[in-house]
């Protein structure tokens, strides 16, 4: 549940106190297991607040952009000076105050920020400083980043995310130094620990940082993982397709893994957006690597991968996060994330001309399928499962399989038509079960 | 009220001075000890989106020779002698991998280096200059006008310990500030 079912929730129970539906007892047991924290702005408040600060902190940089000609070096330089020092008595007297309302803490955050950007911008105008906007970018995020821990600013937070990303993103380029790098992506990424602290954190994060800081730890090690990987015979670079394919999905079984606390395995997967995306990158990357020649490519790839530093890293990271995945009993997630690792499990039955294997394609499509028929069948034994889901892995597997195979088109025509007609089937089947289950199971009883 | 935030708030706060203001430090100096040298340049007129209206400065030379005993490799530092010719333009004349005593001199970084002539391509360290927005559009004309002219634009940089800060544009010995400033208020 997020904050506005609570709200929604609270908002009932006077109503059904006075209808009789809840004794005052229950009211109050309610209303402390769902109490809001006042503290968490709303969406409107939130929009607006960062909005406005937008607004300002654009407006400036565009005034900056004018480039004030006839001014004085002296009186420009007091342009960039007067909006940072005013952002920065502002920030002040929201710390000072303690505990403001949490969009004037925004406010105060994105404003902030963007006046140091625009300081930054216009200091570098006026000497015709030379160098590239990532450069910009990095020294602006950095000085921005501590923002998001004193001031507890979503937006500040979500800024230094994107920012970090996208300067990852550019700094892919081969032969640069590792703190040039994307290679730096984890220890920045790490800089923003402070915003969440504890461990396990005592406050779980909004679902929008979550979804950002996702989308940044992909964007970002996966550059990590294009730049380790590329390779230079002196004139040209070259990528590394094959290497990088399956770092990225050593990156998307960590994120899978990611460790959690009770509260956290506890919420529903769509507040879990590491899972969701590892997830689909994993089940994609093993659809195709049941394909004999994806496969093939993909072990060479490993071969070379297993020599690199960064690859070794990441073994590691994911080797603890089985181990305490193991001891929370995410089979689940574990299964997934095992996709990953399977073509290391192929190497040691690999020959060593890798022409035409099928070891690789082969595990795959086995695992795959157990997965898909373990999920189904959890399901019709009680367990919490996921049915559909393992309908849609089984299904992309025989299509993945018939797509490959010497049958003629016409009996390809005859199976992919009879899967579709069973996956609706399934689905069908599924929906009834699930109305008869509801229907037999009591409604539970209100104290 | 906690002091610890408000101690940490101060130290961002002063770091978020402090970034700008060494770069006002060390630009100011040079600009006001360094020595003035001129290279012949092209400069077209792209836009920052942050900063506004520039003209992407780049000096006509742009490789420079390697000693034979110099093992040099792309994105690493050199500096290199600044000698002026007969014209007052000035070349770069010899690199290496520490500062030179008694001479004027760069710090640049190599870009490429080509093993079969021993040359290597270098990165200035300023790329632009930037003009307001007013002034933008006579530049373009201005530039179009004078790009293939015989003595071309020249950048005025002043040099200090190896660091290079553009000071301005010229032609013909006067500044693009002022021959842009005229034209605009003659029309």
């Amino acid at each position: 549940m997020n904050s506005s079912h609570h709200r929604w929730l609270l908002e009932q129970i006077p109503q059904w106190e006075t209808d009789g539906l809840l004794t005052p007892e229950a009211a109050r047991t309610l209303r402390a297991r769902h109490a809001v924290d006042g503290s968490q702005p709303s969406a409107g408040q939130l929009i607006m607040g960062a909005l406005g600060a937008l607004l300002i902190g654009t407006g400036l940089i565009a005034v900056i952009g004018y480039n004030w000609d006839d001014f004085p070096r002296s009186v420009r330089l007091l342009f960039a000076f007067l909006p940072l020092l005013g952002s920065q008595v502002f920030s002040f007297r929201v710390l000072q105050q303690g505990e403001t309302a949490a969009w004037v803490r925004e406010t105060a955050g994105l404003l902030q920020t963007l006046a140091t950007g625009a300081c930054i911008a216009i200091v570098s105008q006026i000497y015709n400083l030379g160098g590239e906007w990532p450069d910009f970018l990095f020294w602006w995020m950095l000085l921005s980043l501590p923002l998001a821990w004193l001031l507890r600013s979503k937006a500040a937070a979500i800024f230094y995310l994107i920012a970090i990303a996208v300067w990852s993103i550019h700094q892919t380029e081969h032969g640069r130094p590792w703190q040039d790098s994307p290679q730096l992506y984890p220890l920045l990424l790490l800089g923003l620990l402070p915003y969440w602290p504890g461990w396990p954190p005592k406050t779980a994060l909004s679902v929008s940082v979550r979804w950002v800081m996702t989308v940044s730890a992909i964007l970002g090690l996966c550059s990590a993982a294009f730049f380790v990987s590329m390779r230079n015979d002196r004139y040209y670079d070259f990528m590394n397709d094959e290497v990088f394919t399956w770092l990225w999905s050593l990156t998307a079984a960590v994120l899978v893994l990611f460790p959690l606390n009770t509260a956290g395995m506890a919420e529903s997967t769509g507040r879990k957006p590491q899972v969701v995306l590892g997830s689909l990158w994993l089940f994609g990357y093993a659809v195709a690597a049941t394909f004999s020649d994806v496969g093939d490519h993909l072990l060479g790839g490993v071969l070379q991968a297993v020599k690199l530093p960064w690859c070794q890293g990441l073994l590691v990271v994911l080797a603890v996060f089985v181990v305490l995945a193991v001891m929370r009993r995410r089979w689940a997630v574990l299964a997934i994330a095992s996709l990953a690792l399977l073509p290391l499990f192929a190497l040691p039955f690999t020959p060593e001309k890798l022409e035409s294997t099928t070891i690789l394609s082969w595990l795959v499509t086995l695992h795959l399928a157990a997965i898909g028929l373990t999920l189904i069948v959890l399901d019709f034994v009680g367990r919490p499962s996921a049915p559909r889901l393992g309908a849609l892995v089984l299904s992309a597997l025989i299509i993945a399989r018939m797509a490959d195979s010497h049958f003629s088109l016409l009996a390809k025509g005859l199976i992919f038509i009879a899967v579709g007609v069973a996956f609706l089937a399934f689905n069908l089947l599924m929906s009834r079960r699930h109305r008869q289950l509801q229907s037999s199971t009591p409604a539970p009883a209100l104290p | 009220m906690k002091t610890l935030p408000l101690i940490l708030f101060g130290m961002v706060a002063l770091a978020q001075w402090a970034a700008p203001l060494m770069q006002i430090w060390t630009h100011e100096r040079t600009l006001t000890q360094g020595t003035l040298i001129k290279l012949k340049c092209t400069a077209p007129d792209p836009y920052d989106p942050l900063r506004g209206r520039y003209l992407a400065v780049s000096p006509v030379q742009r490789e420079v020779t390697v000693p034979k005993d110099m093992k040099l490799e792309a994105g690493m530092p050199v500096y290199a002698t600044l000698t002026p010719d007969a014209n007052g333009l000035t070349t770069l004349s010899t690199v290496s991998l520490t500062p030179p005593a008694g001479v004027t001199y760069v710090r640049l970084k190599t870009r490429y280096v080509y093993d079969y002539d021993s040359k290597a391509a270098i990165e200035w360290p300023f790329d632009r200059y930037y003009i307001n927005e007013k002034l933008a559009p006579e530049a373009d004309k201005w530039f179009a006008e004078n790009i293939r002219l015989k003595d071309g634009i020249v950048a005025e940089v002043r040099v200090l310990n190896g660091r290079a800060v553009l000071e301005d544009l010229s032609l013909n010995g006067k500044s693009f500030r002022e021959i842009l400033k005229e034209r605009v208020s003659a029309k």
